[in-house]
């Protein structure tokens, strides 16, 4: 809606919906679910893995000649991997509906025309990169949020310190992991 | 009755002559952020035999336990389980090791997402693939009747009580009929008619399984309970090694002041 008052004053309201669209697929959108899956899923994995740690039961699947790290460090890594760009498809989705609906609320347009004017000339190299740009955010929460639990010590405030630290690690080299691949991008996918 | 200088040879039963100490542990060291925990201990322990390893809080007695089963690495000294130096290794041969040892922990270290008949089969999971279902099932009832908690097999650790909580990791440490069991304070906050039942339940696994067994424990009673023989930590050394009546017998202050105020 401020984007609105922007454009209107250089008559280009027309292009509000592309303008939309490719602010949410190309950045918002990756880089909103990668914050918020660094603050849920980051610390989820880091409280879980540092209550674990500090109740020994980590130690207990050590001693029954199980590797910790395979069993609950390298699958929770890559369920990050795996789930990030299905989520920011999701996201995406979300957001470009209600770009629609504050679209629709001052100028009323249908849907349909939403999105063929919003995705007017747009390629899969638009799209793609950004979306699997967050498998590599899935890897930075998943390994943080691992590594803060089960280093875990000190009770129940080491099981807090990890879960604060997983989310502030996580979702700080989430952004500047986004500053790098966008550059990354741009050189492998020139506009 | 050996004293710290002579511990590590204690004599062979007919079964075990000619065989390797089960566990020996040979000159441990180990500091901990400048406090020193282990200093020189020396102990062997046979099949058959349950070694008590005594002392207050403190002293040194479950790094001991941790360092014979690898979660420790010692600053000096060696580890030996059934013959074979675990130092050094890396994490499959010395998992290949772990899996003749069963470890009780303190707090019994239950997996709280699964149920306790879950956490008894988790060794046999990712050991005995090629158990069917229907064995690993029938192997988990029986390891749960031994431990009397049949009837748990659905319970989750947070809904039973720390004596069932205890049993179910021992149920648990049995799982892959271990050669070797070390338990770290098996009695340790449970009511005098638990702690009596779980001494029971070791005494008749001894009998039954004629494993080597280290426990350690400051419960007094409990070691006179089921212990062969028994060692005195204090200040990271072994201060005595003997049977109780060996140690009942003993001239050191300290021994004399343990057995006292127990």
């Amino acid at each position: 809606m401020e984007v609105r008052s922007s454009m209107s004053r250089f008559g280009a309201t027309s292009l509000l919906p592309s303008a939309i669209v490719f602010s949410i697929v190309q950045e918002m959108g990756p880089t909103i679910t990668g914050l918020v899956v660094s603050g849920r899923v980051g610390a989820g994995i880091g409280a879980e893995l540092a209550s674990m740690k500090v109740t020994e039961q980590i130690d207990a699947m050590e001693a029954s000649a199980v590797n910790p790290f395979r069993l609950l460090a390298a699958t929770r890594i890559l369920a990050c991997i795996l789930m990030l760009p299905l989520l920011t498809l999701g996201a995406d989705a979300c957001g470009i509906f209600m770009g629609w609906i504050a679209q629709t609320l001052v100028e009323p347009i249908s849907l349909h025309q939403f999105i063929e004017s919003g995705f007017r000339g747009a390629t899969l190299s638009s799209f793609l990169p950004p979306t699997f740009k967050t498998s590599v955010f899935g890897l930075i929460i998943g390994l943080i949020a691992c590594f803060q639990g089960m280093r875990t010590r000190g009770g129940a405030e080491g099981v807090g310190r990890a879960a604060t630290n997983s989310v502030v690690l996580a979702s700080l080299f989430v952004i500047l992991a986004d500053v790098v691949l966008v550059k990354l991008i741009l050189v492998i996918f020139p506009s | 009755m050996a004293t710290t200088s002579d511990v590590a040879t204690s004599p062979a039963g007919p079964e075990t002559a000619g065989l390797p100490c089960a566990v020996a542990v040979d000159n441990l060291h180990k500091t901990f952020a400048n406090r020193k925990v282990l200093d020189g201990v020396t102990l062997a322990v046979n099949r058959g035999e349950t070694l008590a390893v005594l002392g207050r809080s403190g002293t040194g007695k479950s790094v001991l336990l941790r360092v014979i089963i690898g979660l420790v690495q010692p600053d000096v000294g060696s580890v030996s389980i059934l013959g074979r130096e675990i130092a050094g290794l890396n994490l499959d041969k010395l998992g290949d090791v772990r899996k003749k040892m069963g470890f009780l922990f303190q707090h019994a270290a239950l997996y709280d997402s699964l149920t306790v008949g879950e956490n008894v089969a988790f060794p046999l999971v990712h050991h005995r693939a090629h158990m069917s279902k229907a064995e690993r099932d029938d192997r988990v009832i029986q390891l749960l009747a031994e431990v009397g908690l049949e009837n748990a097999l659905n319970k989750m650790p947070s809904n039973i009580s720390g004596g069932m909580q205890k049993r179910v990791g021992l149920a648990r440490a049995l799982a892959l009929d271990p050669e070797i069991l070390l338990l770290d304070e098996p009695t340790a906050g449970l009511d005098p008619i638990s702690s009596g039942e779980i001494d029971e339940l070791v005494l008749k696994l001894q009998s039954e399984h004629q494993m080597a067994s280290i426990v350690v424990t400051h419960d007094l009673h409990s070691a006179k309970t089921i212990a062969t023989r028994l060692a005195l930590l204090d200040r990271g050394q072994v201060v005595i090694e003997g049977t109780f009546e060996e140690l009942e017998q003993s001239e050191i202050a300290l021994v004399k002041q343990f057995l006292m105020q127990s």
